[in-house]
């Protein structure tokens, strides 16, 4: 491992410089809360925020995109695709939203590429954050295996008190870092700084899931009719909220506007939510899950094994922030944890009726 | 390409007119509307008027029985009537009456005067004649007016969308006023205003109108959970959403 | 950056529509009108029987479209029977020839018609769902000697709702194809069958093991011909649906159109009932 040491009061210069080259979009405070925000000259990172409403998924997809832009110039009407084409450094990212990214790098490459949102994962570095206690007391991303860093980081920092260790991930990372910040190498002190508190880190994220995540799938598919769909139906109000700070949600609507003088307009993709009672209604007025128990375990279910099965990774991060955004309290390490449980006590139930 | 304007006159009914105001600030906002439409009448802003509108917007509710004349005289010329605005689309505050008989209103609001006035009880247009198109709101999103515009010229009646405020306020990483123990009627009421209440910290009021598929049931149990009284939640639905609340519902 | 692959940077987009003209529309029904629209450079659609448009006017929105005609006949031009039912399609019924409107695909999966050859093949198509069968219907017909029996059941709700009528009277009078029409309300001027599709199964004879059977209409409608399909032998994998969702943008990410895990985009809309009998949200 390339590691390096970057001096926590050289951070604001390096990122000064950074600001220079590309836009940064970093945690924010922000009206008592923090949120991930682009950086203005001046501004300074919550490099020790808990966790964010929405995602940073927000820097790589907009809640609103433009897709489309209609001009018209003498009659003419032309659409053009619109494309983003500014550098950019995401910065503090926790490994459970590194994680959710890296679904969304498969989610949008695979099958037909999608070149919005490819254009600018390319243009954007990713500098990320070691998580080292839980940033909300909903958080149960050791459960899900995402409380390690993947492997999709340009750079990594880690917090050693004064200073972050850094670790490099890509050769872009390797770019940034000689041109942008002052470190030094690392010696015998720093690793050993390092693994003590990377050591010290696990025994603080307690509250988690009952089963392994990699049984979640299955267990999904046992209760796929189970009662308590229904039950959570009837508490859920449909707002949308779980789905729309996920971060590893990802489906949209797309609207269009048109200015009154019908000359410009644009065609926008808006993050939508299968929560929503309009998300599967077709022109013809059929709602294909007009039920809100339907539509609840249609997202648990994405949640907790179709994303896992069709793009290899979880489906849910454990990031906490539905259950922090439900106003009715619906969480998923409940749902699981109740699944679970149910699952369990059946089959104790039939072990002892062998007996 | 260049259209032709579209004739267009505005009309008001028992409201504050904040809709037409909200209407006259976008023409200056906006002075491009002026060469997408024609306004043929506009009391709020002209004393000229000339018949020969397509579009009708009406703003306000009917309360007099002479209202539903001249609404249907509208309706007779016009092509396409739009509802603008709470007033018009479901009574508005109008409604708040509703919880109480005529009777009752008219001794609050009018003491020992009362023998001197007729008070009936506010409709929303629609139950006089048949609605195009709805701008709902209290007062009216200007944006949503432009896009509604935007849509007439193009042929089509204006769309409005079915999702709750909610989904407007997380976009925005606004703080949930439901989550803070605090009276929101954002899940039932259809967006499309921006969240404008909630993003400045005040609860939604439901001015916009209950949605089609909502959980009503749900967000009284959660008012309840909240730490709020059952009135807390019958005041919200008193404001803007009586017109469309059975009083049993409230009560269930 | 391992996980995203080494594509350039581009200024191209999937969702960028193509605008093509219109050049003819017939009017079908009070609510179909049927649309034909040309390709640039005399090129060919390259669809198959079962695949569907994404078909927009800028400024109200885009919707799926099932493509009507078939491979066979949509060299430079292809046709799409568009039902008026929202803003959009509501628009699009006020185009006329000369108009250009928005198209991105073909997408989907169509109907696998290498696997029907040799067999005798039954449509049952009730309402609008003749649109999609259509094309599958003339690419079976304009290859006619690698098909056996062929069998068209036609239901709509009344005698003006039937949607192609021309070739309906072409279908009726050929001796290579047996055609069956009913309505559920006849008019005065009706001589033909009563009743809902399901009526026309009674006398029908297949031989199940060597027939391929397939169905699109109203979602209502499914549960009794698969009844009927499945009452006759015909093996589940041999029944084959096209299953309509809100598929919204056509390549698979929006998530609009999921059946359960499937993204009726990417594995639809055409499906045998083999493949979607299992699950629970397809047939509602």
């Amino acid at each position: 491992m390339l590691l390096k040491i970057l001096s926590k009061s050289d951070l604001p210069d390096a990122v000064e410089r950074l600001g220079q080259r590309y836009r940064i979009i970093a945690p924010m405070l922000h009206e008592g809360q923090t949120v991930f925000k682009e950086l203005l000259p001046g501004d300074a990172p919550d490099m020790e925020y808990r966790t964010t409403p929405l995602p940073p998924k927000k820097a790589l997809l907009p809640p609103r995109e433009e897709l489309i832009q209609l001009q018209s110039t003498n009659g003419e009407s032309r659409l053009e695709p619109v494309l983003d084409v500014q550098p950019a450094v995401l910065l503090g990212v926790h490994t459970c939203d590194l994680h959710a990214i890296g679904l969304l790098d498969k989610v949008f490459t695979e099958g037909v590429p999608d070149q919005h949102y490819i254009n600018r994962r390319r243009l954007t570095k990713i500098i990320s954050l070691e998580c080292l206690e839980p940033c909300s007391e909903h958080s149960f991303c050791k459960s899900m295996g995402t409380l390690a860093v993947p492997e999709s980081f340009d750079l990594h920092l880690t917090d050693l008190g004064s200073d972050y260790a850094v670790e490099i991930g890509s050769k872009a990372g390797l770019n940034l870092l000689w041109k942008f910040f002052t470190i030094r190498d690392a010696g015998d002190d720093d690793y050993a700084r390092l693994n003590k508190a990377m050591s010290e880190k696990w025994s603080r994220f307690n509250y988690r899931l009952d089963i392994d995540a990699t049984e979640l799938p299955g267990l999904m598919s046992l209760n796929y009719a189970d009662e308590l769909w229904e039950e959570l139906g009837q508490q859920c109000l449909s707002c949308g909220a779980c789905n729309l700070v996920c971060p590893t949600c990802f489906c949209f609507d797309v609207q269009d506007e048109i200015d009154v003088d019908l000359r410009s307009g644009v065609r926008t993709r808006v993050w939508d939510s299968c929560q929503l009672a309009r998300f599967a209604l077709v022109a013809g007025g059929h709602n294909f899950r007009i039920r809100r128990g339907d539509r609840l375990r249609h997202r648990f279910m994405r949640k907790g094994k179709y994303i896992q099965e069709m793009y290899d990774r979880p489906g849910c991060v454990g990031c906490g922030r539905c259950a922090q955004a439900c106003p009715v309290d619906i969480k998923p390490l409940d749902v699981f944890n109740r699944l679970a449980a149910g699952h369990v006590n059946q089959s104790e139930m039939k072990k002892e009726a062998i007996v | 390409m260049t259209h032709p304007r579209a004739k267009i006159a505005f009309f008001d009914f028992a409201g504050c007119e904040g809709c037409q105001l909200t209407v006259l600030d976008t023409l200056q906002t906006h002075p491009e509307l002026l060469q997408a439409v024609e306004i043929l009448e506009f009391r709020e802003s002209m004393s000229e008027r000339e018949d020969g509108y397509e579009i009708a917007f009406i703003e306000g509710s009917c309360v007099w029985p002479m209202d539903e004349e001249r609404l249907r005289k509208i309706r007779a010329q016009a092509k396409i009537v739009v509802a603008l605005g709470a007033c018009a689309h479901i009574a508005g505050v109008n409604s708040i009456r509703r919880s109480m008989s005529p009777e009752k209103a008219a001794e609050i609001v009018y003491g020992r005067e009362v023998q001197n006035y007729v008070t009936k009880s506010a409709r929303p247009i629609d139950a006089i004649i048949p609605v195009d198109a709805v701008l709902p709101g209290c007062p009216i999103d200007r944006h949503e007016f432009l896009r509604a515009v935007s849509m007439l010229l193009q042929g089509t009646l204006p769309q409005i969308p079915s999702d709750p405020v909610c989904v407007e306020c997380r976009l925005d990483e606004n703080r949930c006023l439901l989550l803070r123990g605090q009276a929101c009627m954002g899940p039932i009421t259809r967006g499309g205003c921006g969240a404008i209440c909630p993003a400045f910290g005040v609860g939604c009021e439901g001015c916009r109108g209950m949605l089609a598929d909502m959980n009503f049931e749900g967000l009284r149990e959660q008012f309840l959970a909240n730490g709020l009284s059952l009135a807390d939640f019958e005041r919200r639905i008193s404001m803007f959403l009586s017109e469309q609340t059975p009083t049993l519902q409230v009560r269930a | 950056m391992s996980a995203v692959p080494s594509l350039g940077l581009t200024n191209s987009s999937v969702y960028m529509p193509q605008l093509l003209e219109i050049v003819d529309v017939r009017v079908m029904s009070a609510q179909e009108k049927l649309f034909t629209i040309e390709l640039p450079f005399s090129t060919s659609l390259m669809h198959k029987p079962g695949q569907f448009l994404e078909v927009s006017i800028f400024g109200l929105g885009e919707a799926p479209i099932s493509i009507s005609s078939s491979p066979s006949r949509s060299v430079h031009a292809f046709e799409l029977c568009v039902r008026c039912a929202g803003m959009l399609t509501r628009a699009v019924h006020q185009c006329e020839p000369g108009d250009r409107i928005g198209i991105r695909g073909p997408f989907g999966r169509g109907f696998p018609i290498e696997r029907f050859k040799g067999k005798d093949i039954l449509f049952a198509p009730g309402g609008l769902g003749l649109a999609p069968l259509r094309s599958l219907i003339w690419e079976v017909l304009d290859d006619r000697n690698n098909f056996g029996q062929v069998t068209i059941l036609y239901g709509a709700r009344n005698p003006s709702e039937l949607l192609f009528r021309d070739e309906l009277d072409e279908w009726a009078v050929r001796d290579d194809v047996e055609l069956y029409v009913t309505v559920d309300n006849p008019d005065a001027d009706w001589s033909g069958n009563v009743g809902v599709i399901t009526t026309l199964f009674s006398n029908l004879r297949v031989s199940p093991r060597n027939t391929v059977a397939v169905t699109c209409g109203p979602p209502v409608m499914y549960r009794f011909v698969l009844m009927e399909l499945l009452g006759k032998g015909i093996p589940e994998g041999n029944i084959w649906l096209s299953l309509e969702r809100r598929m919204k943008c056509g390549v698979g990410k929006c998530g609009h159109c999921q059946i359960d895990h499937i993204y009726t985009c990417q594995e639809g809309p055409a499906f045998s009932y083999a493949e979607i009998r299992h699950l629970e949200e397809a047939l509602r």
